[in-house]
């Protein structure tokens, strides 16, 4: 940004010689098979636009094609597709064309990899809470503060730390979508056998996991190490910033290390269990539901599966208040928002289709039938969400809680830092690594990562 | 076009010339289609990548500019120095345990196999057959196989004694589990080449031998491995070079992990590309692999038309 | 052939202990390498629960071939066979058209740099799809070449190591073959198909199905070029079977395996066919 340099589009490859030669060649051949139904809905929806100059800057005019990429897998193809049919079916000139891309990181993937090429671009797509930051930086997300004040869309019905996470820098790139938060499942059967409570408070936990282990013969508690959002609550909650103001790394301060050093005791101990590495989440879960884990940190989108899987009752739990006595958690799941290099037409379907996406009924369908939260406070107070928690009576601590559910950490090296964190954290729980000297070490090489990515 | 000299033989004529120039033309029209696609889809992207290294070019951006040798700066004295010589450090590693595979236990297999009945010739087939076996499929059977809780391994070695192995989420085992795989794929590759060249050493080799007293541990050191050190510098090249680009199998059973303790060279780019998308990074080290293929290469190449005696 | 007469030479010498030790050692060694296989298809046919046995069973207690239909349905393996086998025979082609002309203009052609574009070629080998990917798919992207066919055939319709293997083969007929291919007025097509390619028929037979392999196996562009589900091949559905839960791992091994099986069918059959070619096949163009 300081330096002054030529500005080169990264689709200046379209212009040399060799392109322009091998592409009409290549459309001499594979032109007759390689014509797809996204070709000519794209031919479609460019014409569209020629001829649609400012008939309301934000509306449909013409019939459209669209695609959804999402990330929900078979279990939820039922739900996906009743949602997808009962918007097409509710207008005449949108029509939505789910794709199923593979897990969030896949959805990633092809979206920056389409997004680079400039074309076979999606219309909407959904992206995981940590994404935000990097597509709102790039632009890859379409700003949707215009749109939200030209149809008069109403976002303060959202809860507060959902909105903020699918905001970048003041502006709202994307809308909430499908959310989740880090909770603590038990074994409520066990637990009300044993008189066991799931402490509220982090001090509680040493005689917590001492009755739970005596209950399981084994594992009180499985703390998810394949990903850092399941532990950086811990950190963040007595006062570690992970990334300070002057972006370095304070995962080696004293807060930080009690931290890190009270994990490694339980582990150490075999109470505790820090799950990472392939297939970590499999295992994880199979012990859970086979009784041998007490208690198993997760995410609350997978209540239902929990449900349906155990043959016990199971309960699910806020993770308990620091030394501090805070206990915020950290938003999980996706949010929904549009590819900015679409062109308007496409992106004013896009938005009509988002509108419902994120709308109360169609959210409330996804929390009915998976494990995913409520969006909205309207949600909360009424009888709906009584109706809701007396299906589900176990989200009541999230309920209680969703005002502190907070936006992600957004940092363009975040995805490395994380990775060199679990790393680190691998090595001192599952290795038993020293858990200071390791932790001096990891510093070291995130503030180098830090400060190559600010430079 | 130059007119082509030819010495010895009788003089040419004039429209001889031409038809020889026709011929290479010919010649040349033969292998121009290979070569075309190989200058459009191999030769000009690494020449692309060339460019990329030298910007600050993130997949996430639409814009980017020059910045010199900046990120080759990161990759030699910055945060990426250390992960580039763990990568080296890793594929290394892993080449020399697939190279051993190949090369010392296909021999033995070889020797073990080497028994010209229909039996025999069943049960090569089978142990050869892994390397026709999809590397997905492959990788995931190894996948369960090594679970720790629930596979198949781990319970046969309580049998032994031997407690349950967190194979792929331990620093000290991953890496011999990756090798485990490959070992099951190429094995009976490096069989079937040593063997097929044992099939072209002449009998009256060992006849002669035995005649003299060899043992048959002494002819095969004197008769066997001699003879076949073409076919193991084949091997060794091939096997190497192949080795380099291993991907796949560290992909889907362990990811590069734990602690990047299985994060090989082609790892180590993709995560820069496909994780972090920074494709100015991806761009040099992928640039620094290709350099290092080429002077290996080069080098095996030399090496290869010195030493390499062919059987006459 | 003629070595199954070998042991009669054998035979009038007293056998050693290694003559009995082989078999018995050859025979475990078979099954140890066999077992991944039996494994796979073993618990292919597993029910959900018996799959997460500690113990684990030998064999199914229950057949569950509902796993398969599961998978070729419910999971779209179906389809993904379809784009499979068109995409490898497309690859085949290419490859087979191109390397065998291209083996004989570097085996037996003469034209100026020859050798030099050898190299080029040789070169190829070492760059790797996983290295040149980034400026590959945007340039298979400016041309619409995204879950098309062509997108996925083109950077693998030339293959370096065919050319390799075949370029050495060709150079181990004897010129004399040639010589007279040419005296019976053979041209350059001719010498191929009628001498060369005839004469090298197990080097071929071995490298094409490398190659066929290759293609049906390929995973890394596939997943890259052809993201959506209209273009999907095997390899990377069946990858994708793996993370069906919430983007996190599971332990549906029993269908994963199924998957597994199904992905490996065609090569495991096209193997057994062709397998009495490859000792001869390998040797000829190992040797050089």
């Amino acid at each position: 940004m300081k330096k002054k340099t030529a500005r080169i589009s990264a689709t200046l490859l379209a212009g040399t010689m060799i392109c322009s030669l091998l592409a009409g060649c290549s459309g001499s051949t594979g032109g007759s098979t390689a014509s797809s139904e996204a070709a000519s809905s794209e031919a479609a929806s460019s014409a569209a636009s020629e001829e649609a100059p400012a008939a309301g800057e934000y509306e449909v005019t013409a019939p459209i094609t669209i695609k959804w990429w999402h990330a929900m897998e078979d279990q939820y193809s039922g739900l996906v597709d009743e949602v997808v049919k009962g918007f097409n079916e509710s207008q005449d000139l949108i029509t939505v064309e789910a794709e199923y891309m593979g897990a969030y990181k896949d959805v990633n993937e092809a979206l920056v990899a389409a997004n680079a090429a400039g074309s076979g671009l999606p219309a909407v797509v959904v992206a995981n809470t940590d994404y935000v930051a990097a597509y709102g930086e790039s632009g890859l997300y379409e700003d949707l503060t215009p749109y939200i004040a030209a149809t008069g869309y109403d976002v303060d019905d959202f809860a507060d730390g959902l909105l903020v996470s699918a905001q970048y820098d003041g502006k709202q790139v994307a809308l909430p979508f499908l959310h989740s938060t880090q909770v603590i499942y038990y074994n409520k059967t066990m637990a009300d056998a044993n008189n066991i409570t799931v402490p509220t408070v982090i001090t509680d936990m040493d005689a917590f996991l001492d009755e739970a282990s005596k209950a399981t013969g084994g594992v009180a508690l499985s703390i998810p190490g394949w990903d850092q959002w399941y532990f950086e609550t811990l950190y963040l909650n007595e006062g570690v910033k992970i990334i300070t103001d002057d972006n370095t790394c304070d995962l080696d301060s004293d807060a930080a290390l009690a931290v890190t050093q009270k994990l490694q005791d339980w582990c150490k101990s075999g109470k505790a269990m820090w799950c990472f590495g392939t297939d970590a989440s499999a295992n994880m879960r199979q012990s859970f539901y086979d009784g041998k884990t007490f208690a198993v940190m997760h995410t609350s989108s997978l209540y239902n599966n929990y449900v349906d899987k155990c043959d016990f009752e199971v309960g699910m739990a806020w993770y308990p208040a620091s030394t501090t006595g805070s206990k915020n958690s950290e938003v999980g799941g996706c949010v929904v928002g549009i590819p900015s290099k679409n062109d308007q037409q496409t992106k004013n379907a896009a938005w009509a289709f988002l509108q419902y996406l994120a709308g109360k009924d169609v959210n409330m369908k996804w929390a009915e039938g998976t494990g995913y939260l409520p969006t909205r406070k309207s949600v909360l107070e009424t009888d709906e969400g009584k109706a809701f928690l007396e299906e589900k009576p176990a989200f009541q601590c999230i309920f209680d809680n969703l005002d502190l559910v907070n936006p992600r950490i957004q940092n363009a090296a975040w995805s490395e830092l994380a990775t060199t964190w679990k790393n680190y954290m691998n090595e001192i729980m599952g290795e038993g690594a020293d858990a200071v000297q390791s932790s001096k070490d990891m510093v070291v090489e995130i503030n180098e990562i830090l400060e190559d990515s600010a430079s | 076009m130059q007119t082509t000299k030819k010495q010895g033989a009788a003089a040419e004529k004039k429209p001889l010339l031409t038809n020889r120039q026709k011929s290479h033309l010919g010649d040349f029209a033969c292998v121009l289609p290979a070569l075309a696609l190989l200058a459009v889809f191999t030769y000009y992207p690494i020449c692309k990548l060339f460019q990329i290294s030298l910007t600050d070019w993130n997949l996430l951006n639409d814009t980017w500019n020059f910045v010199g040798l900046k990120n080759w700066d990161w990759l030699f004295n910055g945060s990426g120095a250390k992960y580039l010589w763990n990568s080296l450090k890793v594929t290394f590693i892993y080449s020399m345990g697939e190279l051993l595979v190949t090369i010392v236990g296909g021999m033995l297999f070889a020797l073990l196999f080497n028994r010209m009945t229909r039996s025999f010739s069943f049960m090569r087939a089978i142990v050869f057959m892994p390397k026709y076996v999809a590397m997905s499929s492959a990788a995931v059977i190894f996948l369960w196989i090594l679970n720790t809780d629930y596979g198949v391994l781990n319970y046969l070695l309580q049998f032994l004694n031997i407690g349950p192995v967190d194979w792929l989420n331990q620093k000290s085992t991953a890496l011999p589990s990756v090798l485990m795989l490959t070992g099951w794929r190429v094995i009976g590759y490096g069989m079937m080449i040593y063997l097929s060249a044992m099939q072209g050493i002449s009998k009256d080799y060992y006849e002669a031998a035995a005649l003299d007293g060899a043992s048959p541990v002494q002819s095969f050191f004197r008769i066997t491995l001699p003879l076949l050190s073409p076919t193991t510098l084949f091997l060794l090249i091939t096997t190497f070079l192949s080795s380099m680009k291993v991907f796949q199998s560290v992909d889907i059973l362990t990811s590069g992990g734990p602690s990047r303790s299985t994060e090989v060279f082609v790892y180590l780019i993709y995560r820069y590309a496909m994780v972090d998308f920074r494709m100015d990074r991806a761009a040099t080290a992928a640039v620094m692999f290709f350099l290092i293929l080429l002077v290996v290469t080069v080098l095996t190449m030399k090496i290869s038309n010195r030493t390499v005696t062919y059987d006459s | 052939m003629a070595k199954e007469n070998a042991p009669a030479v054998e035979k009038h010498r007293k056998h050693g202990a290694w003559y009995y030790i082989q078999p018995v050692l050859a025979v475990m060694v078979t099954v140890i390498m066999a077992f991944p296989l039996y494994w796979m298809i073993a618990t292919s046919f597993k029910s959900a629960e018996e799959v997460q046995l500690v113990i684990p069973t030998m064999f199914p207690h229950s057949f569950h071939p509902e796993n398969y239909s599961f998978v070729l349905q419910r999971a779209n393996f179906l389809h993904y066979y379809f784009n499979t086998i068109v995409m490898t025979i497309m690859i085949l082609v290419s490859q087979v058209v191109t390397g065998v002309l291209a083996a004989y203009g570097f085996a037996r052609g003469n034209f100026k740099g020859r050798n030099i574009l050898f190299y080029v070629v040789l070169g190829a080998l070492m760059i790797p799809v996983q290295v040149t990917f980034i400026p590959l798919y945007i340039m298979c992207s400016n041309w619409g070449l995204n879950d098309t066919f062509l997108g996925l055939v083109l950077p693998e319709a030339v293959s370096a190591y065919y050319i390799f293997m075949l370029r050495n083969t060709f150079l181990s007929v004897d010129e004399s073959y040639i010589d007279a291919g040419r005296l019976d007025g053979l041209g350059r097509i001719g010498l191929i198909t009628r001498v060369l390619v005839p004469m090298c028929k197990s080097t071929i037979y071995t490298v094409t199905l490398v190659t066929f392999t290759n293609g049906w196996n390929a995973y890394f562009w596939p997943k890259i070029i052809a993201q959506n589900e209209t273009r999907r091949v095997l390899t990377v559905g069946l990858a994708q079977l793996k993370n069906t839960f919430a983007g996190q791992a599971v332990s549906n091994y029993h269908e994963i395996m199924a998957g597994a099986v199904l992905a490996i069918i065609p090569v495991v059959v096209l193997f057994f066919i062709f397998q009495k070619y490859m000792m001869t096949g390998y040797s000829k163009s190992a040797m050089k």
